[in-house]
């Protein structure tokens, strides 16, 4: 199987089905297609267009079948690969961890917007407007109450796919210093502390590319 | 205990009708709730069913599922004779991408065209973004019936999940008056003879709850039932 991913330190959605496979142990081969800029440029897209139709990143090619856009992807690999648990084994706790799941995917576009994945970006407390920190404010209860139900370290238990939805606003929270409690703050060090995440920060920070949208601080582009 | 789906306003509610048509076209028996939404309280009723605070939410027995396309996965294994995801995997996988490309995409098109089933099917002047996204959803219509539909009028022939996310979209384009190629006005014309469309849209045009902020014509002039 290969993955078609952008850039490991900005590309949130491309994290996702990566650390889920990387995590989960299932094989695939990477191949980066980096954003450039602007984003959107006409080069990125007819570079991606070989593998998807839908001009995005992630895709994931197993033969003939081609599965963009993330969940999807998680769905797929759930289903190809039962013995992984991607998705947690009870049937309750299942429908929470794709309820919260489909909330990262449709959801919190003021935290998004307001503080874009930046692996290398050093860690800098930024002001956020009220729609981001409402979005933290769920995101971080949400986090709370799947720890305490099912008991950590991770969402429900185990990694699962919706620890692979969330990854990338772990990231954001350690990035842009976002206030959480004890228990969230517990569940980001254990998603940072795996040793899929470390391969993906490495290879991020192995990247030269800088993306302006994607710079928080532009014009200035914050460094270690 | 049946089923219980508490949804919004069926005029406005796009992500309702998803999980609503699907149980509806499927066979699958349900009880609903209405939340009238923008309403004084309906936000702290919500909340008591969602710690998400929004609309849908199924209720089965202790379970709760929040978000649509989290519901119609939970609706498929519950429910595999209800063949809501197509059976073949190739199929299948195609079924979510598209459905998963709607779900967290199209946001142009959302928001200058929002679900209101009763607004006089005027054509309204659609910025590039938006104009890109009827594009985009024409495409993935045209080639999936192309690759996928020959059993049927619906994407994948029978009325699956994919069709019922995409419901809404259907009821924009015709609201809207979206010019529109022929193959997906037969599609348009597939869904809208449903009876669970029907029915959905029959009650949408009875409700009395008027959200300004989502009107721009005269009362007079909505459609009725």
């Amino acid at each position: 199987m290969k993955l078609i991913i952008g850039n490991k330190n900005y590309s949130s959605w491309s994290l996702r089905p990566w650390i889920a496979m990387k995590a989960a142990g299932i094989a695939f081969e990477d191949i980066v297609i980096p954003f450039g800029t602007p984003i959107g440029n006409p080069d990125f897209k007819a570079r991606l267009s070989a593998y998807t139709p839908a001009g995005l990143v992630p895709v994931l090619i197993d033969g003939d079948v081609h599965v963009w856009e993330t969940l999807a992807i998680l769905e797929y690999l759930a289903e190809k690969f039962p013995d992984k648990q991607l998705w947690p084994a009870d049937t309750k706790a299942r429908a929470e961890a794709r309820a919260v799941a489909s909330e990262m995917h449709a959801g919190f576009a003021a935290l998004r917007g307001a503080c874009p994945m930046n692996i290398r970006r050093p860690v800098r407390v930024r002001e956020l407007p009220a729609a981001a920190q409402a979005n933290a404010a769920r995101i971080e209860a949400m986090w709370s109450g799947c720890l305490a139900r099912h008991g950590g370290p991770f969402l429900f238990g185990r990694f699962c796919a919706a620890d692979a939805m969330y990854a990338p606003m772990v990231t954001r929270f350690h990035t842009y210093g976002i206030k959480a409690g004890a228990a969230a703050r517990g569940y980001i060090e254990a998603v940072m502390a795996l040793p899929a995440f470390a391969e993906w920060r490495a290879g991020a920070l192995e990247e030269t590319w800088i993306v302006p949208e994607d710079e928080a601080d532009w014009p200035t582009v914050l460094s270690a | 205990m049946p089923l219980k789906l508490i949804i919004g306003n069926k005029n406005y509610s796009s992500w309702s009708l998803r999980p609503w048509i699907a149980m509806r076209a499927t066979g699958i028996a349900f009880d609903e709730e209405v939340i009238p939404l923008y309403a004084e309280g309906s936000k702290e009723n919500i909340l008591k069913h969602s710690p998400a605070g929004k609309v849908p939410i199924l209720i089965d027995g202790d379970t709760r599922v929040w978000e649509s396309l989290a519901i119609l996965e939970y609706l498929a294994e519950r429910f595999p004779s209800a063949g809501l995801w197509p059976s073949d995997a190739k199929a299948r996988a195609h079924a979510r991408t598209i459905s998963t490309e709607m779900h967290a995409g199209f946001v142009p098109l959302r928001s200058e065209c929002g679900m209101n089933m009763a607004r006089p099917h005027v054509k309204k002047a659609l910025s590039d973004d938006a104009k890109a996204n009827v594009a985009r959803i024409e495409t993935i219509w045209a080639e999936t019936r192309a690759a996928y539909g020959a059993g049927g009028s619906f994407l994948f022939g029978k009325f699956s999940a994919a069709d019922a996310m995409f419901a809404p979209v259907v009821s924009r384009f015709e609201s809207y008056a979206v010019d529109v190629t022929p193959s997906t006005k037969a599609y348009m014309d597939a869904m809208r003879s449903l009876p669970a469309w029907q029915e959905w849209r029959s009650a949408g045009l009875k409700e009395t709850w008027l959200l300004p902020q989502f009107e721009e014509f005269p009362r007079e002039q909505r459609l009725r039932a």
